[in-house]
């Protein structure tokens, strides 16, 4: 394991892709996070597949480069078996929003204390540039000729009334503004999501319309159905930045307290022990 | 001679507590250190219908019920009609008199129950009274077992059970008499077997959707588990319950998940995911009629298939399926350390009539197996290491060496490739694991089980292989009985040697799945085929006139 995360795995992300973005932003948040105490052995990663799960080669932590949808279910297992361990999933938005949504929507409900971080990019780059859980209405893509029949799907809106204690949105094209984000979700104890919206430079490039539209919010709403509202805001101006944060009790903890079942595993003989006490 | 074999048949609706009823009954003759096997019969639904138990008790070993009943006790109408045909030649009807009229013993019970809040659930108490009266014992022995088994509730429970108990002593007083047996054992379902079993090897986390007849697991560690160093997680479905293991696995944690067909099918792309990552973890798979939902509460053995070849791609899967409640305590427990020990996914086979029925066993914990997975001590960590045996050692993290578990294609770092060379050769680590996994079966463990001698061979799998024991010994037949405890890989080098032999095939589903694999696998063909797909176990009396024609 390398200081920088760094690996000399070749990227195969087209050029200019907003992947890009997020792979600094990710690497600049691990770095920050070191400074809190946060050391890089005790990160675990996991990641769907897409173009965004690439991210799992490059970067130099611990982890289970997963399937399609289903890495934020890997990393609320790690996260069970070892609670001591900081873990963060790496999801695509048909992986988050998609195939793996009931996984979003009962990790918010029962706050696992796992980060989400959504490249949302509103296509299926790596399958072709199909329209996605978060293809705009009229998004044209080899499955959808004449333009997406659907309306776009609002993760962050399902997010919060599913229970998200820690909502947010990030744009690929501001990397320290969205490694600050990062830094704050993986800190945050509870369930935390980043929407990271995320231009495919080929089959849907959205970097103009971002750099125009996305706009800082400076504080998280205090109330949820304040963050509702600013996580509805899709039109004129897009908010970026922490959207809301709230504490709740996290699930491990609601399920065995502050043990650690990897740490605080019995010996064969102390197991066989109490077993034979409970016969 | 005949083993002496006292069966006990109390029915009633759902929610009549015949289930627990029949499960006192069972830790009863169990004290008076006889064996004990015990069926439950209910349907779909929660309250109504009807639910049967059945215990059948022996001062030898037995392994079945049976469906002639010594003493019937019929709480409702239904119970009455239903099982007046198994009543035995001097058995004994006892019926509920305030809501059937009928030939037997008469009890109102019903109208002693009115007087209790809980009127209905309360009746299947009456079942401990009949038993204690009809044993000429008295109500200190009564009230020790109600207190024991019927805590809740525990002052109108006895009041009940008191006022059955008077009611029936001058009717039925010393009608029975048992003997003792030889060895106190404890009565254990086969869901409790394999709890324990886990527990005992090591488990660290058991994750599971509720899926009957797989439930009582996760019933067992949520209600116990924190007593043996078990946590028990009931995620959103079947897909997280097995990635969620997979995630667990990858910290050290021992994990398990439990299921039955409809939840196996969910699974099965992580399945193959564990396969690929070398990610162990064990799967519970309990049995159930299928296709689709099916019948969700009764019993088959109709996934064999499914079990021997789930998820895309090649790699190598475990599968074993216990002959017995007993066998299924050490099976579960070889099953983790296999697991861990070649790092694969493994599935522990089972069915609805070894999961939810309960027999006494004698569990022996010191010849419990602990998984415990070969750990690197190498500077240079490598995920997937090759080595001679296919087998990679293991890091866990926190660790300042990379650790990286790959669901693609991956080089021996564990990176994702897509290079031909990098292709073969991992699909060669993965195959070496296979022969080294077969070479330590040979070795090692036993993988076939062979009881009685004689002709013919009846190969049979799983819970059917207790009632072909109690067949043959009900009948007093001769003939060796073959049981693959391991289905995958298939024990060939111990089955091949009866390919010339009469063979009967027993097993529960239409199309010979045992049968099919016997033939695929060892050439073994022109067999005798007894097959049973009704949702119900074989009755031993039924089945052993089978084996007697078959011989």
């Amino acid at each position: 394991m390398t200081k920088d995360l760094s690996m000399d795995t070749e990227i195969t992300w087209c050029p200019g892709c907003g992947n890009f973005g997020i792979l600094n932003a990710f690497k600049k948040a691990v770095e920050k996070l070191g400074k809190k105490g946060i050391r890089n052995k005790n990160i675990l990663i996991s990641s769907g597949i897409g173009c965004h799960g690439k991210i799992f080669d490059y970067v130099g932590l611990n982890g289970l480069y997963s399937i399609h949808g289903r890495s934020m279910a890997t990393v609320q297992g790690m996260k069970i078996g070892n609670p001591s361990l900081k873990v963060v999933a790496f999801a695509g938005d048909g992986d988050a929003y998609g195939e793996g949504i009931s996984h979003m929507i009962f990790a918010a409900k029962r706050n696992s204390d796992i980060t989400v971080i959504v490249h949302n990019n509103g296509t299926y780059a790596l399958t072709t540039g199909q329209f996605s859980p978060t293809s705009k209405k009229g998004f044209k893509g080899p499955s959808m000729p004449k333009g997406n029949i659907e309306e776009p799907l609002n993760p962050l809106s399902l997010l919060l009334e599913s229970g998200a204690s820690f909502v947010a949105r990030g744009y690929a094209g501001e990397i320290d503004h969205l490694s600050d984000i990062i830094t704050k979700a993986v800190l945050h104890e509870g369930f935390s999501i980043i929407d990271v919206l995320q231009p495919s430079v080929v089959f849907n490039n959205t970097y103009k319309v971002y750099n125009k539209l996305t706009e800082k919010n400076s504080k998280p709403a205090k109330k949820l159905n304040e963050a509702i509202k600013l996580s509805k805001k899709l039109e004129d101006k897009i908010p970026i930045g922490v959207l809301y944060k709230t504490k709740k009790p996290v699930f491990n903890e609601k399920l065995y307290g502050k043990q650690n079942p990897v740490r605080d595993r019995l010996n064969r003989k102390n197991r066989l022990k109490k077993i034979k006490e409970f016969l | 001679m005949k083993k002496d074999v006292f069966t006990y048949i109390i029915g009633g609706k759902a929610g009549q507590g015949t289930k627990k009823a029949g499960i006192v009954a069972a830790n009863f003759f169990a004290d008076k250190k006889r064996e004990v096997f015990q069926m439950n019969d209910y349907p779909s639904l929660i309250r109504g219908g009807h639910n049967f138990s059945v215990v059948s008790t022996s001062t030898e070993k037995i392994f079945s019920h049976y469906m002639k009943a010594d003493l019937v006790v019929a709480l409702d109408e239904r119970s009455y009609h239903i099982h007046k045909d198994h009543v035995n030649k001097n058995g004994l009807m006892v019926f509920n008199s305030d809501k059937i009229k009928g030939k037997g013993i008469g009890i109102s019970i019903s109208s002693e129950s009115k007087k209790y809040d809980n009127s209905n659930q309360i009746e299947g108490v009456s079942g401990i009274s009949i038993i204690v009266s009809m044993l000429g014992s008295n109500k200190e022995k009564l009230d020790e077992v109600i207190e024991k088994e019927y805590s809740r509730n525990l002052k109108d429970n006895k009041n009940f059970a008191h006022a059955i108990f008077d009611v029936a002593d001058k009717k039925i007083r010393d009608k029975l008499d048992l003997r003792e047996g030889k060895e106190k054992k404890v009565s254990l379902s086969g869901s409790e077997a394999i709890g324990l079993g886990a527990a005992a090897s090591g488990l660290d986390i058991y994750f599971a959707y509720p899926m009957t007849p797989s439930t009582p697991v996760l019933h067992f560690f949520a209600n116990n588990g924190k007593k043996i160093g078990v946590t028990s997680v009931q995620p959103e479905n079947e897909i997280a319950v097995a990635n969620m293991a997979i995630g667990a696995s990858v910290t050290g944690a021992r994990s398990m998940v439990g299921t039955s067909g409809g939840g196996f099918c969910l699974m099965q792309e992580a399945f193959s995911l564990a396969g690929m990552s070398e990610c162990p973890v064990l799967f519970y798979l309990g049995q159930r009629p299928g296709p689709s939902t099916g019948v969700p509460t009764y019993t088959a053995q109709a996934d064999l298939m499914m079990a021997l070849n789930p998820g895309q791609g090649e790699f190598p899967r475990i599968v074993a399926s216990p002959g017995s409640i007993e066998e299924s305590f050490y099976l579960t427990s070889e099953l983790m350390d296999l697991i861990w020990r070649f790092q694969t996914p493994g599935i522990l086979l089972s069915e609805k009539h070894l999961g939810e029925s309960s027999m006494t066993v004698n569990l022996n914990l010191n010849r419990v197996k602990w998984a415990k997975p070969k750990k690197s001590k190498s500077n240079k960590y490598k995920r997937y290491k090759i080595t001679k045996t296919g087998i990679s050692p293991l890091l866990f993290p926190p660790s300042n060496q990379l650790i990286k578990w790959n669901s693609y294609e991956h080089d021996e770092e564990g990176i994702t490739t897509e290079d031909a060379d990098e292709i073969s050769k991992m699909h060669l680590k993965r195959l070496n694991k296979l022969h080294s996994l077969v070479d330590y079966l040979k070795e090692k463990v036993k993988t076939v089980n062979v009881f009685g001698r004689g002709s013919p061979c009846v190969f049979t799998f799983g819970s059917t292989t207790m009632s072909v024991l109690e067949a043959l010994d009900y009948g007093n037949i001769k003939a060796t009985v073959v049981q693959p405890i391991y289905l995958q890989p298939f024990p060939t080098w111990e089955i091949e040697k009866y390919k010339n032999k009469k063979i009967v095939v027993v097993e529960q589903n239409s199309t010979g799945q045992l049968e099919q694999l016997l033939k695929d696998k060892c050439g073994i063909e022109h067999v005798l085929s007894i097959r049973q797909f009704n949702g119900r176990p074989f009755d031993p009396i039924n089945l052993s006139k089978k084996l007697e024609e078959a011989k």
